[in-house]
């Protein structure tokens, strides 16, 4: 953020210079501003690209204030601007990342990805932006483990996929010590300071940034010689915006713009004053009510399909076609047999695979959503309409009333009575369940809990305000379903 | 009022059953069953439990599938697909043995919902007749009230105005009076008694022997899902020839 800004001030100022000066102030434009006009990537100019990132992986890319931030960031952007693209940034989670580019949900990759021979068989990889290495911390007070050799029969923990992992994985039997995997850095962290876990492997420049921000830890060995962080395109995709990000870090390599951003980032940043309580709940709030909006809406989508799905599939249950019972059978086993976790990855980033057409986080949520509440609305729908007594029908069928007036008049108010308790239920479970889709990068309540501690590490207390959220909004909706079913099913 | 058993078909035969079969699953419960009932006659059917007195009265306005054999009611053959059963059924009330009135209606709802959306009547029209029907069966008072504040003997009365609430020309009532306390009895009897009286032809499945001898035309004793002997209630109480009939009047006068 504050790089763009100075940059664009900075373009005002040789404005300004170039028309007072004349001449000389037209080539002083020309060198500091080698933009989109000047020599823009034909292909690449003026359009959108999609680029997937990680979401907690500070300092190269985390949420200040909301906004995300990190050299990655910057990086990305400085080089769309530079280049004449425009980009549209996701923050998805480093694996999500990764499945998102090769569903082509994305249309790259900037995560402080390591360049491995892995990797390239799938992806195609730009010039290297950063040179990493692992390195290994302990909690601050732990004065036991100084090397590796003090790792005998623990268990250390790394972020899974990483480089980090790989690392550990290849000098664990050496050294005789387990390894874990986690998905983000905070949470590994939090696992060594909880004791889980003696010592964490990361890339160095995200744990030095941590430990900056009084994150509980200390390095206690030198960096290893790791690789390089590369950006990424799928495999044989989107060859122009590999070249434009290759010209693009060239140039601001060459215009000390590159060395800026690291600077920003990584020379000693000031260690941040914890702020109390109150404070980390006023700053935190915006983005967690953001996220609670984003929570209620999908909760409110998800419900009204699934709710359709359940009377649907629940009237096809207690039909008399037997191909119409067996679709609802087949429906519901299939949902209500697979982890909803399974179903969303399935939605979010197998379904594009399959169909090459991709699908946005909110729409893939709701589907997975909607569809499992379905399931459950079904067998709520079909339970209720069997519970009303046999001779209830028979006695409207038998005054001459047909199937659906029967349904309609006699058989549904009874039902929907005797239903209405399991659908508050489930109403409760499926905003609950919303929170499992901050996996695929969908931007809800739990998302918004993650990001937050992600940058400033105090997991506990951002934990304790989401599952305030979730407590308040979760049982105001509970008391307001209730007062509305005594109203109306008396 | 006819007072004899008719077993061929009539010019006034009203209901005629021909080798009527019923199985549920492999269990065949009606083993061919014939029947003419003629207007205005009222038939007790009686026999011990499981001897398929019910289904047979459930196959009558189809509530139950036939197996085989031809049902035809009113000169509708209920075999044919073409035969629009809810028009049938608005010539047949059915009173069941647990009543089966909607709990979420009121009295008067229960007895206007058929009328109503059957759009036979207007709503104002539907509601002069209910209240007329509960006159009838001396519940006029209870018409707002809903059924889980009735007596036994209420509800069924209630049933019974519903049933004739869409003005049926033949009533079928399955052990109508079974699920009363003994002293509720009567006022259900009483009802279908004046039905009978009117000349509405009636089936009537009952455990009420001194009520079928009274009442009936002429009683069918059924066994094993076979009609083992019928005839006028003299007959059938005083001499009957059937062993069955005779070890099951036995057990139960």
């Amino acid at each position: 953020m504050n790089m763009s800004r100075a940059r664009k001030l900075s373009v005002a100022v040789t404005a300004l210079l170039a028309l007072a000066s004349g001449f000389a102030g037209v080539s002083a434009v020309a060198a500091s501003q080698p933009n989109s006009h000047v020599q823009p990537q034909a292909a690449v100019a003026g359009e959108t690209y999609v680029i997937g990132t990680d979401t907690t992986f500070a300092p190269f890319e985390y949420r200040k204030d909301g906004e995300l931030t990190g050299i990655d960031m910057d990086l990305i952007r400085d080089i769309a601007a530079n280049q004449g693209f425009t980009v549209e940034i996701k923050s998805l989670g480093f694996d999500a990342a990764l499945q998102a580019l090769q569903s082509n949900q994305v249309d790259g990759v900037i995560a402080g990805m390591s360049i491995t021979d892995e990797r390239k068989l799938v992806f195609d990889f730009s010039d290297p932006y950063f040179d990493s290495g692992v390195q290994m911390a302990v909690a601050e007070d732990n004065t036991e483990i100084t090397g590796y050799a003090d790792l005998a029969g623990e268990t250390v923990v790394a972020k899974r996929g990483s480089e980090g992992e790989t690392f550990a994985n290849s000098i664990k039997d050496e050294y005789g010590f387990t390894v874990k995997a986690l998905a983000d850095s905070a949470t590994m962290y939090d696992d060594v300071k909880a004791g889980n876990s003696v010592a964490v492997f990361d890339d160095y420049p995200v744990l030095a940034y941590g430990i900056n921000q009084n994150n509980g830890l200390k390095s206690v060995t030198e960096k290893e010689q790791g690789s390089s962080y590369g950006f990424a395109v799928n495999k044989g995709q989107n060859p122009e915006l590999l070249a434009a990000f290759n010209t693009g870090l060239a140039e601001l390599k060459s215009n000390g713009e590159y060395q800026s951003i690291l600077d920003t980032y990584l020379k000693q940043p000031a260690p941040v004053a914890a702020s109390g309580f109150f404070g980390l709940l006023s700053d935190s709030l915006p983005a967690l009510m953001k996220g609670l909006g984003l929570t209620l809406l999908a909760t409110g989508l998800s419900i009204v399909v699934a709710l359709v799905l359940g009377v649907l599939f629940g009237f096809f249950k207690v039909s008399e076609s037997r191909v119409l019972r067996g679709l609802a059978s087949i429906y519901v086993s299939i949902f209500r047999g697979t982890p909803l976790l399974v179903q969303a990855f399935f939605f979010y980033f197998g379904l594009p695979q399959l169909t090459g057409q991709p699908i946005d986080v909110l729409t893939a949520g709701v589907l997975t959503l909607s569809l499992n509440a379905g399931a459950y609305m079904t067998e709520i729908v079909r339970g209720g309409i069997q519970s009303v007594d046999p001779g209830q029908t028979e006695a409207g069928r038998s005054l001459g009333l047909g199937y659906v007036t029967t349904m309609r008049r006699v058989v549904l108010p009874q039902a929907v009575k005797i239903m209405t308790p399991s659908f508050i239920n489930q109403f409760v479970m499926t905003l609950k369940d919303t929170s499992l889709l901050a996996v695929i990068g969908f931007a809800e309540l739990t998302y918004q809990g993650q990001q937050i501690y992600a940058a400033n590490f105090r997991t506990g207390e951002t934990l304790l305000i989401v599952a305030a959220l979730y407590f308040i909004v979760i049982n105001l909706l509970t008391m307001l379903s209730n007062k509305l079913d005594k109203r109306f099913n008396k | 009022m006819s007072t004899s058993s008719n077993n061929t078909a009539s010019v006034g035969s009203k209901i005629s059953v021909r080798g009527l079969r019923k199985s549920f699953g492999s269990n065949e419960v009606l083993k061919g069953l014939d029947v003419e009932i003629t207007e205005g006659e009222v038939v007790c059917v009686i026999g011990p439990s499981g001897s398929g007195k019910s289904t047979f009265l459930r196959c009558l306005n189809k509530l139950d599938e036939l197996s085989a054999g031809t049902v035809i009611v009113d000169g509708f053959n209920l075999g044919d697909k073409t035969v629009d059963l809810n028009e049938v059924r608005q010539h047949i009330g059915m009173v069941f043995q647990h009543f089966n009135l909607f709990p979420h209606m009121t009295v008067l709802q229960n007895i206007m919902l058929a009328p109503v959306e059957l759009k036979k009547e207007s709503k104002v029209d539907a509601r002069a007749t209910a209240l007329t029907l509960l006159d009838r069966v001396g519940l006029a008072d209870k018409a707002d009230a809903r059924p889980g504040q009735l007596s036994g003997g209420q509800k069924q009365r209630v049933a019974i105005a519903r049933s004739l609430a869409v003005n049926p020309d033949i009533m079928l009532f399955d052990e109508a009076t079974s699920a009363l306390d003994p002293e509720m009895v009567g006022e259900v009897l009483q009802v279908i008694r004046d039905l009978a009286a009117e000349g509405m032809t009636m089936v009537v499945v009952t455990h009420e022997m001194g009520f079928a001898r009274e009442v009936a035309d002429r009683v069918i004793f059924m066994a094993d899902g076979v009609i083992v002997e019928e005839g006028t209630p003299a007959e059938l109480f005083g001499n009957p020839q059937q062993e069955r009939t005779q070890d099951f009047l036995a057990k139960v006068l």
